[in-house]
């Protein structure tokens, strides 16, 4: 088996690739890219076991045959090529790989020994803009959770109906639903997608104007564009019902600049307590008062906002961790913060700034303050 | 630093003499408070009782044949903190700064005070408006740290005073068993035995290295202790890093059921603490000892809370991991340390309003008219958790008069 690739076009692509490889892994084999070669097409694998991600890329060939290389020695070794052609040679397990200065060779393993990727069976399927499936990932993966105990809630939930497609993460804490109404699935299908993958799918398909196929079944989950495919197992289980705790009565209704808030609560934020991180805002007349104390230190702070507030005089307790995270996610000029009573769900949605068919609702659960 | 002044109160025997000022007819006679079942503890003893070897924290049982004439008193933990509170409020008239660091033991830092007034003066003279006003005896050591001080008082009592002077401190402790500086316990007192070491003399003679290759970490510090030296500043707040609870039983049991319904009233009544006070707790500590005195806990790390129907389930689980010797259990108590000020975070799913809300009156009521007005069902067969005050007001945890072993 024989090919000649470009050094650079080779690094690009193996790099994202090797984005799936964990550190370390139970199964050797697995710490390796697989090559399978047909004619000019080269197909390069990379797994771990949940996700695997397929890239096509197309050399100058025309042999056929695979093997399994290592993944970390071939990336570290394209990382310190200028441009250049580089010819890869197999015979049996070793590799040679051969540039203008010289060769190295490289101990690889059988092409058999790698782990077969799944095939969907009987799948749905719909297709999205790659750009749209990128913000609907970026603007809900950070709300996702890391509790292994509800292995359900770290990931994000995909709902597919045949009038829109909703993205849904949660922590318990914090929930976000992104809502694209002007795309539609031609079937309706609800799945839990693990962060991995689409961590991945975040980083390649950031402003890609292809189209992504993507298909399901019950237990796995296949995304195709450009010449790569991703396909990863899915979380199994039931994700919460989460429409139900969206409280629906609202009436104080707090509407105030995005960056000022978020500024405001940085700042106050540094003075809360280093572990909890609560800060507590105080609404009343058109005035928002942000404040935070650190009995531990005797450190505190309190800041003062102008605002557009309709509703009762109240106050209500957050982690300003999670405010930070939500209004930093957001891009909008204004945001609306709408509450009910200090146990219950805040809802936090931008005013401005969103395409058509775009929907963001972002729910944020009070701290107990006492009162 | 070398110009600090710290004194360092005790009041001798205190509940001996808290008992003895309510009732006369217990001068002059042996006195024993503490524990009064079969499982009962020493907590306090009078000096006539000393002569048959009784000391605090033996059991009652043996104290008893040591000193059949002695007298009994159960004790009651209210008596003494009321008595207590009285000596703090005249210390607390009267000096710049104080430590209140247990039930009848305080720090007070007089640096400066002499340009006024004369250190030992001011002791002396509190020291005899505590006994004037309250009747109860105290001693107290005056030295330039916290360390010498205590021993000084230790070297005092009963009811009297000592005054080390500057530079005098090496001198002062040197011809003093080992066992006169606290941190040395039995164990740490055995081993330094077993090296021959038995005055302090020899210890501050000794390279440090070599104390902390025996003792570890310990070492250094009793090392340092033992040449006089002592950094601590007289703190006049002292959060509380952990709060606990635990009951021994008067008979050893193997009913899970009770068992169970003890740890739920135990859990429910110190998470309302956590709530009174505003604070989280982030690691929760279940502990068991068996009848045959072994004791084993297990404790695990929970997102920082301070809600029931989060913690008793947790702290059920670690008892059920734990107790797994199918032997009789001596005790059980339960503790929570990581304890950061704030609220409770409301989860999305799990909690619902009308329990946050049922929370929040239930602990309304509880502040109200007592912590054991409303209380769990399943936690009701468990009559005696011990009542606590707020834990969080930085004094010191009153120990009950008659703690079992």
């Amino acid at each position: 088996m024989k090919f000649i690739v470009s050094s650079s076009y080779l690094q690009k692509h193996l790099q994202l690739l090797g984005g799936v490889i964990n550190n370390n892994n139970t199964l050797p084999i697995l710490d390796n890219f697989l090559l399978e070669l047909t004619g000019s097409e080269l197909k390069v694998s990379a797994s771990d076991m949940e996700t695997t991600i397929v890239s096509k890329l197309e050399v100058e060939s025309e042999d056929d045959g695979s093997i399994a290389l290592p993944a970390k020695l071939l990336l570290d070794t394209l990382k310190t090529f200028p441009e250049q052609p580089l010819t890869f040679h197999a015979v049996g397990t070793m590799i040679t790989v051969s540039h203008d200065k010289g060769k190295s060779e490289i101990a690889c393993a059988a092409a058999e020994e790698f782990p077969k990727a799944v095939t969907i069976s009987e799948p749905s399927s719909t297709t999205i803009m790659g750009d749209t499936l990128a913000t609907a990932v970026n603007k809900t993966i950070f709300a996702a959770g890391n509790d292994d105990l509800r292995p359900v809630m770290s990931g994000v939930f995909f709902q597919f109906t045949s009038d829109s497609l909703t993205f849904v993460a949660t922590d318990a804490h914090k929930l976000v639903r992104y809502k694209r109404e002007d795309i539609a699935a031609s079937e309706t299908a609800e799945f839990i997608m693990p962060k991995k993958p689409l961590n991945l799918l975040k980083a390649m398909l950031q402003g890609s104007e292809s189209e992504v196929l993507v298909e399901y079944n019950d237990s796995n989950a296949q995304f195709s564009f450009d010449g790569t495919t991703i396909i990863c197992r899915l979380i199994d289980g039931k994700y919460p019902n989460y429409e139900a705790v969206i409280p629906k009565e609202n009436p104080n209704k707090l509407t105030i600049s995005r960056t000022q808030l978020l500024n405001s609560v940085r700042r106050v934020s540094i003075f809360s307590n280093k572990t909890t991180h609560q800060i507590r805002l105080k609404m009343a007349g058109a005035e928002l008062n942000i404040s935070a104390e650190d009995l531990d230190y005797s450190n505190k702070a309190d800041e003062r906002l102008t605002c557009d507030y309709q509703g009762d005089d109240m106050q209500i307790g957050f982690n300003s961790r999670f405010l930070i995270e939500m209004l930093n996610n957001l891009t909008c000029d204004d945001v609306s913060l709408e509450m009910s009573l200090p146990n219950r769900a805040g809802i936090l949605t931008p005013v401005d700034g969103l395409d058509e068919g775009e929907n963001v609702t972002m729910l944020v659960m009070p701290v107990m303050l006492n009162q | 630093m070398s110009d600090k002044q710290i004194m360092h109160l005790d009041l001798d025997t205190f509940y001996v003499s808290v008992e003895r000022k309510m009732d006369s007819r217990l001068e002059n006679r042996p006195l024993l408070v503490g524990g009064t079942s079969d499982r009962g503890v020493v907590a306090a003893c009078s000096y006539e009782t000393r002569g048959y070897g009784v000391h605090s924290g033996m059991s009652m049982k043996l104290a008893r044949q040591l000193c059949p004439e002695a007298v009994v008193i159960r004790g009651n933990a209210g008596t003494y903190s009321k008595h207590s509170d009285e000596v703090t409020e005249i210390i607390k008239q009267e000096t710049p700064l104080f430590e209140k660091s247990s039930i009848d033991e305080f720090y007070a830092d007089l640096s400066g005070m002499d340009r006024f007034y004369g250190c030992y003066k001011l002791a002396t003279e509190l020291r005899k408006k505590v006994i004037k006003e309250t009747g109860l005896p105290i001693s107290f050591g005056l030295s330039t740290n916290k360390v010498v001080s205590k021993i000084a008082t230790g070297e005092a009592k009963p009811n009297n005073q000592l005054m080390i002077n500057h530079g005098e401190e090496k001198g002062f402790m040197a011809p003093l068993s080992v066992k006169k500086i606290p941190q040395v316990g039995d164990k740490t007192y055995q081993t330094l035995r077993h090296l021959g070491v038995k005055r302090i003399h020899t210890i501050q003679e000794m390279p440090e290295e070599m104390l902390t290759n025996v003792l570890g970490k310990n070492g250094s510090m009793i090392w340092r202790r033992a040449q006089g030296l002592d950094n601590r500043p007289v703190v006049a707040f002292n959060e509380r890093k952990s709060i606990s609870t635990e009951r021994t039983f008067d008979r050893d049991t193997i009913d899970v059921k009770k068992l169970n319904s003890i740890l739920i009233a135990m859990t429910e009544n110190l998470a309302f603490q956590l709530r009174r006070g505003d604070k989280l707790t982030g690691c929760i500590n279940v502990k068991i000892k068996y009848s045959d005195f072994n004791t084993y806990t297990k404790q695990m790390r929970i997102p920082y809370c301070s809600a029931d129907h989060i913690l008793i389930p947790h702290i059920l689980e670690l008892f059920e991991k734990l107790y797994n010797r199918r032997l009789l259990i001596r005790l059980i108590g339960i503790r929570f340390s990581h304890i950061v000020n704030g609220h409770y975070q409301i989860n999305l799913f799990d909690d619902n309003e009308t329990a946050i809300n049922l929370y929040t009156a239930l602990d309304k009521i509880r502040e109200k008219y007592g912590d054991r007005t409303v209380m769990r069902a399943a936690g009701m067969e468990a009559k005696t958790i011990g009542r606590m005050l707020n834990p969080f007001n930085g004094l010191p945890p009153v120990v009950l008069a008659h703690r079992k072993q």
